[in-house]
């Protein structure tokens, strides 16, 4: 016999639909309140709850348990010598008990017993098949709770084995298989987050290529650490990981930033340049604070498109030489007509601030991945990777050793801003000419507090994506460790938040940001075991849920792609369009 | 065999009475043991001695400070004019038809009614098939030793009843002592600690 239970003579319970408590008070607002008639430890925070009351079944999540004793003086006095074993096992298992406080969430019309009369007239009454419904009243006093079956898991969360259910971890307690719905997860943005070390990039893995697999959306992975595109080592377990172009070879193209730059040895499937007439001054703009640029450089960019043309202005910028001069006839010193000095007297424009933005412009101008005009290269590397996301491919854009800020910033926003420009024309297209529907878009941004930071989320595209880009088919996976330094606006505009392990206040209360019962769900958020389990939160899961997340591992391969866990080349020279 | 009556009502009510009996270390009933008292209209009202009381009379004081011998003594000690006074407080009662409340009784019994000790198949029949709801009774009641009384009856159907049964309906007294007591932690515990010594 288990020691808890001889000494508390409390029930084992099955481990399927037995009681596990009894509801005994609270509310909507307070939560409810269940007293626990099996031992504590069976149950967990975070574990899926049904409360069965009357005609209606509720669907809660146990947010705290407390230690409670009728009379304090019960728990304090120990009464081993003093009273026998069996009177003190009676007297504990009725004087001291456990309370979980479960958040309410869903309720679901069940209606009479089935196989009455009363059933059968139910059933004609209904006008609809009754579906979980967001709560709006409380179970009765008594009511029976037990943990959830791996029916009421799929009843809320749906069956694995439905398409466009994709299972992202198990429950905790019972190992129920949790899905989420991945027609309804790519059409508003998302956000994956959790402390450095709890298994981001794995859960990030396991997400896209489930999206990949489903194939409803097209992704373009921003891969500032090349982790996703080729087999990576695990940095903690020294393992192989495998990447997403290994399994989805007919699906995922693998671009690297630069010429000739390899990804973790591996060559990509072609590289990403940048042409000078691509960069806009909203992209320098962009870079304000990573270059220390002033307030005047808005108007200097403003006068330099005005001056060159929003093709050129870049190149010519680029040209121009600081502090170059010429002589005079007369022996004066001018500033030589490839000076930047020069230009700026001509524009009207502050010499010292001109040739300040030139100065600060040379990191940009330097990045080997910017070509001259003249320099094109073969293959618009820019329209490939936009043609390869409109024809259903996904993209993994590998920063290779561009990996500082700086690049970052810039061609992820030149890319989005680019994507943007090209999916809003489809969509209007599609709304007003009646030409193909846009296939939807999921771009992953890792690092996202980088760009979608308060200062400057409402200068990048990605921003406006997260606001309004749902209308025109493209929404952002954000994945971040420092969810507190994403913009608020940003934050709210989420409707999948998966997170993992977070320690920071900050974090944890702007993961919770606009959630009802965030109060509840707070210390869960910070109890979570890293690594191991995750919280799904907001509009793309009907209720919130701790999960045990699933292992990037050759098991979950086979699951996913089956025995043969890689595309066959039939499979693959059929997605390659051939 | 027929059952030899202990003794005859003095004075009841419906919460208990008082009986008087003839002095005898044999037939005298010891605290806690339970009584019943049939009625002529075949009910049967059953109890727990919760006080013994023996009175004296001037020839006992006499006898107190006299030498006399041993005969004498005994002589008097079973031929006294004042009986034994023993105090019951009512638990229940059954109906003609032999089913058992355990509740107050409808009527008190009458004046020189007999009164008789329950064997083991009696105890057994008015314990059984219930949960003790008799307890509720004898723990309010703050004129009778609660904590001793309800030991020393435990300990009473303990003795009478097989193995398997006593455990079940220890398991159930226990159950009820505490629903009854748990708001009164010094009162439990004191019973608690009481049983304690009873059923180890």
């Amino acid at each position: 016999m288990n020691p808890q239970e001889s000494r508390f003579n409390l029930n084992i319970s099955d481990p399927e639909n037995s009681v596990i408590g009894y509801v005994i008070g609270g509310g909507l607002k307070a939560n409810l309140f269940v007293r626990l008639t099996v031992p504590a430890y069976e149950v967990q925070e975070g574990g899926f709850v049904v409360l069965e009351s009357g005609n209606w079944q509720f669907y809660g999540l146990v947010t705290d348990l407390q230690l409670g004793a009728l009379d304090p003086r019960y728990a304090e006095m120990q009464n081993a010598g003093r009273l026998s074993d069996s009177i003190t096992r009676r007297l504990t298992s009725q004087t001291l008990y456990t309370n979980l406080e479960v958040l309410p969430a869903l309720m679901l019309e069940r209606g009479p017993e089935p196989g009455t009369a009363e059933y059968e007239r139910w059933r004609k009454s209904l006008l609809q098949e009754p579906h979980p419904i967001p709560i709006k009243t409380v179970p009765a006093h008594h009511a029976a709770v037990r943990l959830a079956s791996a029916g009421d898991v799929a009843e809320i969360f749906g069956n694995p084995q439905e398409k466009g259910k994709f299972e992202i971890g198990r429950t905790r307690e019972q190992d129920h298989p949790v899905c989420i719905d991945l027609d309804k997860f790519v059409q508003r943005s998302s956000g994956i987050f959790g402390a450095t070390g709890t298994g981001k990039s794995f859960l990030t893995r396991i997400l896209l290529a489930g999206l990949i697999q489903h194939n409803a959306a097209s992704v373009l992975i921003l891969d500032m650490h090349n982790e996703y595109g080729f087999d990576d080592t695990a940095s903690d377990t020294g393992k192989s990981v495998v990447g997403l172009r290994s399994k989805f070879p007919g699906r995922v193209r693998v671009v690297g930033l630069g010429r000739e730059t390899k990804i973790r040895n591996h060559t990509p499937d072609f590289h990403l340049e940048i042409h000078e007439s691509d960069i806009q001054p909203e992209d320098i703009e962009l870079l304000t604070r990573e270059l220390n640029l002033r307030e005047t450089t808005p108007t200097t960019l403003d006068a330099l498109v005005h001056h060159f043309g929003p093709q050129n202005w870049f190149r010519e910028f680029r040209q121009m030489v600081v502090g170059s001069v010429v002589e005079t006839d007369d022996g004066k010193k001018t500033p030589a007509p490839d000076s930047v000095a020069f230009w700026a007297k001509q524009a009207g424009v502050n010499e010292t601030a001109a040739e300040g933005l030139r100065s600060k412009l040379t990191r940009v101008f330097n990045r080997k991945y910017i070509l001259p005009d003249e320099e094109k290269a073969p293959l618009n590397s820019l329209r490939e990777i936009i043609e390869l996301l409109r024809n259903g491919k996904d993209v993994v854009l590998s920063f290779g050793d561009f990996e500082s800020d700086l690049d970052y910033l810039l061609v992820s926003n030149l890319l989005t801003r680019k994507i943007r420009e090209a999916w809003e024309e489809m969509t209007n297209n599609f709304r007003g000419k009646g030409e193909k529907e846009p296939r939807p878009l999921v771009i992953a941004v890792e690092e996202a507090h980088k760009i979608l930071n308060r200062e400057m989320a409402s200068q990048t595209t990605f921003s406006t994506i997260a606001r309004e880009m749902r209308k025109y088919y493209v929404t952002l996976l954000i994945i971040d460790q420092r969810p507190s330094q994403i913009s608020d606006e940003v934050m709210s505009q989420l409707g999948t938040r998966v997170s993992g392990w977070l320690g920071d206040e900050n974090d944890i209360a702007a993961v919770l940001s606009g959630l009802a019962g965030r109060d509840a769900l707070r210390g869960m958020l910070a109890r979570l075991q890293p690594k191991e389990e995750v919280l799904l939160l907001g509009w793309g899961v009907p209720m919130p849920i701790l999960v045990r997340s699933r292992r990037y591992d050759e098991v979950f391969w086979q699951q996913l792609l089956g025995k043969d866990d890689r595309l066959t080349d039939d499979q693959a020279m059929k997605d390659l369009g051939y | 065999m027929t059952a030899i009556a202990i003794g005859r009502l003095l004075r009841a009510n419906t919460t208990g009475c008082v009986m008087g009996c003839r002095l005898s270390q044999t037939t005298t009933p010891a605290f806690g043991e339970m009584v019943r008292i049939p009625l002529d209209d075949g009910t049967k009202i059953y109890g727990l001695v919760h006080e013994i009381f023996i009175d004296d009379d001037g020839l006992v004081r006499q006898l107190v400070s006299s030498e006399v011998s041993s005969e004498v003594i005994e002589d008097n000690r079973q031929n006294r004019n004042v009986p034994i006074e023993i105090s019951v407080v009512f638990v229940g009662w059954e109906n003609a038809s032999g089913q058992v409340f355990h509740t107050r009784i409808p009527t008190p019994p009458l004046a020189l009614d007999e009164i008789f000790r329950c064997d083991g198949r009696e105890i057994q029949h008015f314990t059984s098939g219930n949960r003790p709801g008799y307890l509720r009774a004898l723990l309010r009641n703050e004129e009778i030793p609660a904590v001793d009384l309800v030991t020393a009856h435990l300990k009473q159907v303990l003795s009478v009843s097989n193995a398997a049964d006593a455990a079940e309906w220890r398991d159930q007294f226990l159950n009820e002592i505490i629903a009854l007591l748990k708001d009164d932690y010094p009162q439990l515990m004191d019973i608690l600690t009481a049983i304690s010594t009873v059923i180890e």
